[in-house]
């Protein structure tokens, strides 16, 4: 049962866009049925057998969630109702997560990569620091936010931005560090070398030489951390429920929320705080992984 | 008018010595050739006169000023390294401009000097194109361009040529004593290849082991090495070295190696008897009688035509075949019996520690 | 000649010194804020878990007054009592096992679908580009929002359910994330759902980085396909290979959102894992002083693993810096 080279190439072929295609529909079909839901209207959130595609497709979820509008519905007692809208600020919980995972990424990066190209360049850290370093990032945060609130009301960073940011950038930096040491790693000192010696200064040869060579890197290490404190949840839980709230937070009041469950409004939220994400991952997917490998990748 | 100094100089990596204790003087206008084995510290004392390395002790002058204290840019040098280390998000002109950059060099004149120099090393055709588009001899062309475009008054090159095939190798050799004609500057230059050392330098210094082992100039090293070292170093096909015993016999000395006895010239009969080694080149090996000299009856073992050279080679017993060189249009079968004649003059000893023996 | 050596090695010394001293300045500069925060927020941190670990305390015990040192006012010293409490409380030697085991599934999950996927994926072949872009959608994605996304598939009358149904011809309305037997399994699908992309980039990062010389190598020794995997492939891939399984399941130790978000714990106590059972003590019973004891107690437990997984990536590390350092060209 001896087959030609051929055959046997077509066979794996096929065998892999099979095995590929499975996957892909079970990647799709959760953010497939996310977007969804997000337009089906109340009816169908619960049907049987469930709507694939709503066929009364309706934007009013997303106006709902995010313009502020009220919908009036019957009950299934016929009466008419109001959903009552609830005390979610949706806009206000976006910006305070973009303001939060903005300034902490920015911060991580700036300090991380300029800690990298010192390890990289001066072993200003040796490398059994920069393991400890990264198993910083290893321990759950669980085991101290108690005591972490507890000292933040002392201080009054409770429900503060500055209070998340800093914690944001601790826990990090660890992953900026790593990332953008890879990066540097591999721009060869004797491209900094020749630069010197045609008589550019230090800083100057940082701009010129390592910075253009190392900044998609960059790019891609800031995207991935934008994307860990973007998402981030158990701080922003536990650390600022009240006053400043992100979107991720924002998201979880209407779990078990007095209106019973709202699928279609919850799809509607999660299209808008997954959105940001897949646009930015589309846009550095070709870096992410020479980031993530830490160096246990050579080539 | 440049000229270079090395003092006393030493390079310690923690406990490993990389160079230990240079003095050199190195000419303005020199063509000077470091080459050794890897780990010689050939490289490192280049890097020392470029600073990127602090030497450990001693100090370097250039023009008389000890140079320690400048920083590479500041040390009127150029260098080529052996990766190119061409900038690969500027293009070519941009890369051979940045020097000039740096020097706050007019726009205009930049422009002018550019294409000066990309004539003289013939790579105008390639001033608008990205490194990475280019061959690796044409990145070597760019490189050198880069280092020539700010007229240093000394030239480093670290192995510029290993990454090369052969071919390109004769090829940008030429043009590096071509350059090295015209521009009259001084070139220091690393390689390990002895080849290299022999057809571009004024002066070659031979290092082993972080040292200075021989210096002079090509014919000087290779005609009279100082040590087995050297010898076998330089040549090639390499010298015949022969290991044995230097055994007294009547007023005369003998060489002894189980299969390979020479009797010795009688300008060797004040050496004292020992373990030490018998040195021949290749083409001093005479085939037939020559009437001079001590000879030898062999069977050939093997025969390798060359075209202009035929190589014969034959068995010691060692590790190492004896070689001889004939002309390509002798005509020698394999398992003849020759005779091998060495001439009084052409014959080396070296002692049992590596030591020539005069 | 001698005078002229001795005078020299001041300034030699002296270059190499400021650039050390500059180097340490520049050091110390960029650490400042790292080092600031860790004095600054974990160290008081670790010292407040430290005392009440010690002296029992509840928000409840505090009353009216909210005040910082109001907590140390009421906290009362018990010693070790808490500490024993701890060691002998079987919900939370559950919960360390159910985290375990969770990590330990989700971990090798994560590897074995990512492995599996960059291994038919890392050759170019049409359309890898637009594969490789679904595949890592899921790592993009929020995981409170794969929680809730999750409970709307899973939901009983969710489109699994209907598709389910369809296939085998039954009326299945199975409870995915409700029945405590299989509850801490849905939420390892959907763990290993969202971080499936994570092991998949790094193998394919490092099956793309292997030389193919050794491989060809290999091929032409008469080795076939699986030969070639196990052993050329697979020992080059082995830092790469360690570091994937070793962050996937310290992440996985510490996954909080989707237990916590869609089940609290429950149904039962089948989703306690470590972080929802600190959670459940500091958050629900407020009892501040047995959850700093349980912190502390996995504080220990994490180091401990965090330790041996650091010695384990560097011991490879250091192997592959050896295999592929081959003393550069040193003259």
């Amino acid at each position: 049962m001896a087959m030609t080279k051929s055959q046997r190439r077509m066979s794996f072929s096929a065998f892999r866009y099979l095995v590929l295609t499975f996957w892909l529909c079970i990647v799709a079909f959760p953010i497939f049925w996310m977007v969804s839901t997000s337009f089906k209207p109340d009816k169908e959130w619960f049907a049987w057998p469930p709507v694939y595609i709503s066929e009364n497709a309706t934007m009013m979820n997303y106006l709902v969630v995010w313009a502020d509008v009220s919908e009036y519905a019957t009950n299934e007692d016929g009466d008419l109702e109001t959903y009552t809208q609830s005390l979610q600020r949706p806009w206000e919980a976006l910006g305070n997560s973009a303001l939060i995972s903005v300034i902490a990424t920015t911060l991580s990066v700036l300090f991380g990569a300029v800690l990298a190209y010192g390890v990289s360049r001066y072993q200003i850290l040796s490398e059994g620091r920069m393991f400890q370093l990264l198993m910083l990032r290893m321990v759950p945060p669980i085991v101290l936010v108690a005591p972490i609130s507890i000292w933040y009301s002392a201080l009054g960073l409770l429900d503060s931005i500055t209070g998340l940011v800093m914690l944001y950038f601790l826990t990090t930096l660890p992953y900026a560090v790593w990332m953008s040491k890879s990066f540097i790693d591999e721009v060869p000192r004797e491209m900094e070398q020749a630069a010197e010696i045609l008589g550019a200064s230090r800083a100057r040869t940082i701009w010129e030489v390592v910075l253009p060579l190392v900044r998609s890197g960059l790019v891609a290490t800031f995207l991935f951390i934008l994307i860990l404190t973007w998402s981030e949840y158990l701080l922003a839980l536990l650390l600022s429920k009240t006053a400043v709230v992100t979107l991720p937070v924002e998201l979880s009041k209407y779990q078990g929320s007095t209106e019973g469950r709202v699928y279609g409004r919850q799809a509607a939220l999660s299209v808008g705080i997954t959105l940001p994400l897949i646009v930015v991952g589309m846009i550095i997917r070709k870096h992410l992984a020479r980031g993530f490998s830490f160096g246990m990748v050579r080539r | 008018m440049s000229r270079i100094e090395l003092v006393n100089l030493r390079k310690e990596y923690g406990n490993v010595v990389a160079v230990k204790e240079m003095d050199l003087t190195i000419e303005d206008g020199e063509f000077i050739v470091f080459v050794g084995p890897s780990g010689c510290g050939k490289t490192t004392t280049l890097r020392m006169i470029a600073g990127f390395e602090d030497p450990t002790n001693g100090e370097i002058l250039i023009d008389g000023e000890v140079v320690n204290e400048k920083e590479p840019g500041d040390r009127d040098l150029g260098m080529v390294f052996q990766s190119h280390a061409l900038f690969p998000h500027k293009n070519v002109a941009d890369n051979i401009a940045f020097g000039l950059r740096m020097q706050k060099v007019p726009q205009d004149e930049q422009a002018r000097r550019v294409k000066e120099i990309a004539e003289l090393v013939r790579i105008t055709h390639l001033l608008g194109k990205m490194p990475g588009q280019c061959s690796g001899g044409e990145s070597q062309r760019i490189a050198l361009a880069r280092t020539l475009v700010t007229e240093p008054s000394n030239f480093l090159l670290d192995e510029p040529l290993s990454s090369l095939d052969a071919k390109l190798r004769r090829e940008l050799r030429a043009e590096c004593d071509r350059l090295h004609d015209e521009l009259q500057k001084t070139f220091i230059y690393v390689t390990h290849d002895q080849e290299e050392a022999m057809t571009l330098a004024d002066r070659i210094i031979v290092m082993n082991q972080g040292k200075i082992v021989q210096q002079g100039t090509p014919l000087e090293i290779y005609g009279d090495p100082v040590s087995y070292f050297v010898a076998d170093f330089f040549g090639n096909p390499a010298m015949n070295l022969i290991e044995g015993e230097f055994v007294k016999s009547g007023d005369g000395l003998e060489f002894k190696s189980g299969h390979f006895d020479v009797p010795l010239p009688a300008k060797f009969n004040a050496v004292a008897p020992g373990k030490g080694t018998f040195g021949i080149r290749p083409e001093n090996v005479v085939i037939g009688a020559s009437g001079q000299g001590a000879t030898l009856e062999r069977e050939v073992e093997l025969v390798e035509p060359l075209g202009k050279d035929t190589l014969l080679y034959f068995e010691t017993e060692q590790s190492r075949p004896f070689v001889s060189v004939v002309e390509g249009t002798e005509d020698v079968k394999r398992h003849a019996n020759v005779t091998l004649s060495f001439p009084d003059d052409a014959i080396f000893l070296f002692a049992a520690d590596g030591d020539r023996i005069r | 000649m001698t005078a002229q050596t001795t005078m020299s090695a001041a300034p030699i010394n002296q270059r190499a010194a400021t650039r050390a001293q500059g180097i340490r300045r520049f050091k110390w500069t960029v650490l400042t804020p790292f080092l600031a925060l860790m004095i600054f927020i974990l160290g008081p941190a670790l010292l407040l878990q430290g005392y009440f670990s010690f002296f029992s305390f509840s928000i409840f015990d505090a009353g009216d007054d909210t005040s910082f040192l109001s907590y140390f006012r009421a906290s009362q010293w018990v010693g070790l009592d808490l500490w024993a409490d701890a060691l002998t409380d079987s919900k939370f030697g559950f919960a360390i096992v159910r985290s375990l085991m969770f990590a330990v599934g989700v971990t090798v999950g994560c590897f074995i679908i990512g492995f599996a996927l960059a291994l038919l994926m890392y050759r170019p072949f049409r359309g890898q580009g637009f594969y490789y872009i679904f595949f890592i959608l899921p790592m993009l994605t929020v995981p409170i929002v794969i929680a809730y996304t999750g409970e709307m598939i899973l939901y009983q009358n969710g489109p699994l359910n209907d598709i389910l149904s369809r296939i085998t011809g039954l009326r299945i309305e199975a409870q995915f994330l409700y029945k405590q037997e299989i509850a801490l399994t849905t939420i390892g699908f959907m763990e290993i759902w969202n971080w499936t992309p994570f092991s998949f980039i790094i193998m394919m990062a490092g099956l793309a980085s292997l030389p193919k010389e050794p491989q060809e190598a290999a091929q032409i020794l008469g080795a076939n396909r699986f030969q070639i995997f196990f052993e050329v492939q697979l020992p080059l891939l082995r830092p790469v290979i360690l570091l994937a399984l070793i962050l996937r399941f310290l992440e996985s130790m510490a996954e909080f959102p989707k237990t916590w978000g869609l089940l609290q714990g429950g149904p039962g106590s089948a989703t306690e894992t470590i972080p929802v059972y600190i959670f459940i003590n500091a958050w629900q019973y407020f009892d501040i002083s047995y959850a700093a004891v349980l912190s502390y107690v996995v504080l220990i437990l994490m180091v401990a693993i965090v330790m041996s997984a650091i010695w384990l990536l560097r011991r490879e590390k250091k192997n592959l810096d050896a295999m592929y350092d081959a003393k550069p060209e040193e003259g």
